[in-house]
């Protein structure tokens, strides 16, 4: 039983953060249609409900640029439009994130993860955070834009600007928070639109110069679309994987009887991705706005609610899942929403599988037999559960 | 001869069944499930099955 209460949830409670999936079978039994604390906004849990609302755009809407308050001047595309203008833009870009194309950038991630694990494997030790699963996939984002990566040390200010404008400003006044993210939103911009003007001079083989000579119905993009799309980029391609890294390797670390599966056995890795996917899901829920009055699991919400879909707690249903609570790497259905479900179905999907499967077999690869340092313990962050704070340790 | 259908409004190219089961299941230019042949050979029923039953859209449906 979990000291967190079901009916009235905190998703930036430590113990949330830590290990959700007891509060998750908890709200299944009592409260499928829970409500936040202090917003009072309604959180849905069981997994028929989140997967209905991420199909049903025209009533659980993404747009919501203001609600959000991300340091952006216009919505983000294509996430925080709806169809049918949304479907223009999918279409447009689906191709460019498309599985054959994602696995197209495997070898430069693979040699990329290996020159991290050198830096540190003779060490013994590492915090994996900020050795591994930060650098890793903003090495991915700037190999797929096309740009140097001297750039990894910008892009981490600036999406931290953004996501966790305390990073870099610790005593950063609550109420002045909006005018960082806003300040770092026009430097995100500023950035794109100089680097666009390059490629506008001097086209590449990237997926920059790509943007700049794309037609949907034979109209090119206009200068603020592309700008929309890559801010978008920055901000959902980074923090998500790292997020997803870490809690992977946490689990791994804690539970040696599977590591050692995966260590017979590195065929398993796709799978164990996929499970981890389901059973960890870091990032834990999604925010829609309610256009429409409508029922779910019985219970009325309004039309201007802020809903929460908790799509981790949708991915330990029992309805949908077979003894979801064992994490079985062969796992014969699988049919997470870890990147949700519907029209808005993450667009970095098959980027992020791909990420996570190669740092998986490099990683156990190189270092096979590792566990937490005794004595400490994983912090993780809320609302996207980064594992923050993952000290490693290994024989040398 | 088992069948194999997908329902192209459903799919929104989370990719499972063309990871899974590469000799039912193609995928198009955005990475949308495409089926060359709905009739498929017997020997490959097992794999639609599990191209269908991992379709988080549940866009697949496999008869016979």
């Amino acid at each position: 039983m979990s000291r967190l209460d079901p009916e009235r949830v905190n998703l930036f409670d430590a113990e949330f953060a830590r290990c959700p999936q007891h509060l998750y079978t908890e709200m299944h039994s009592r409260c499928p249609v829970a409500r936040m604390v202090l917003s009072d906004q309604p959180v849905i849990a069981r997994y028929e409900d989140v997967v209905w609302a991420l199909r049903h755009p025209e009533i659980f809407s993404s747009e919501m640029e203001i609600q959000m308050g991300l340091g952006t001047e216009r919505p983000m595309i294509p996430q925080q439009i709806d169809p049918p203008a949304q479907t223009r833009y999918r279409k447009l870009l689906d191709p460019h994130f498309s599985r054959r194309k994602m696995e197209a950038l495997a070898p430069p991630i693979r040699a990329h993860a290996n020159q991290l694990i050198d830096a540190f494997i003779d060490a013994g030790r590492c915090e994996f955070d900020e050795a591994f699963a930060i650098p890793l996939p903003c090495t991915a984002f700037l190999h797929l834009l096309g740009l140097p990566a001297s750039d990894l040390g910008l892009f981490l200010e600036l999406k931290d600007g953004i996501i966790r404008p305390h990073k870099a400003q610790p005593d950063l006044p609550f109420d002045q928070a909006p005018a960082a993210r806003a300040h770092s939103g026009k430097r995100i911009y500023d950035y794109f639109r100089e680097t666009l003007d390059e490629r506008e001079k001097s086209p590449r083989d990237d997926l920059l110069t790509a943007l700049l000579t794309a037609e949907i119905e034979g109209e090119r993009l206009s200068r603020n679309e592309i700008l929309d799309i890559c801010f978008l980029l920055l901000l959902a391609g980074l923090d998500t994987v790292t997020a997803t890294l870490g809690c992977n390797m946490a689990y791994l670390a804690a539970n040696p009887e599977q590591r050692r599966r995966i260590l017979a056995n590195p065929a398993l890795i796709p799978g164990a991705v996929e499970e981890l996917l389901r059973w960890e899901t870091p990032v834990t829920a999604v925010p829609r706005l309610v256009k429409r009055d409508v029922t779910l699991s019985g219970i009325e919400i309004r039309e201007g609610e802020l809903v929460t879909l908790l799509i981790g707690a949708a991915n330990v249903d029992a309805e949908r899942f077979d003894d979801p609570a064992r994490v079985d790497f062969d796992r014969a259905r699988n049919i997470h929403t870890a990147f949700g479900a519907g029209p808005h179905r993450c667009l970095g999907s098959h980027l992020a599988r791909m990420e996570l499967r190669v740092a998986m077999e490099e990683w156990h690869r190189r270092i096979p037999d590792y566990a937490i340092v005794p004595g400490e313990a994983p912090r993780y962050s809320p609302g996207i559960r980064e594992v923050m704070y993952l000290p490693l340790v290994w024989e040398r | 001869m088992p069948r194999v259908r997908v329902d192209a409004a459903k799919c929104v190219g989370h990719g499972r069944c063309y990871v899974l089961a590469p000799d039912v299941f193609g995928e198009d230019e955005r990475g949308h499930c495409v089926v060359t042949s709905e009739e498929i050979p017997a020997a490959l029923a097992g794999d639609a099955r599990r191209g269908a039953a991992n379709c988080p859209e549940r866009a697949i449906e496999v008869e016979g």
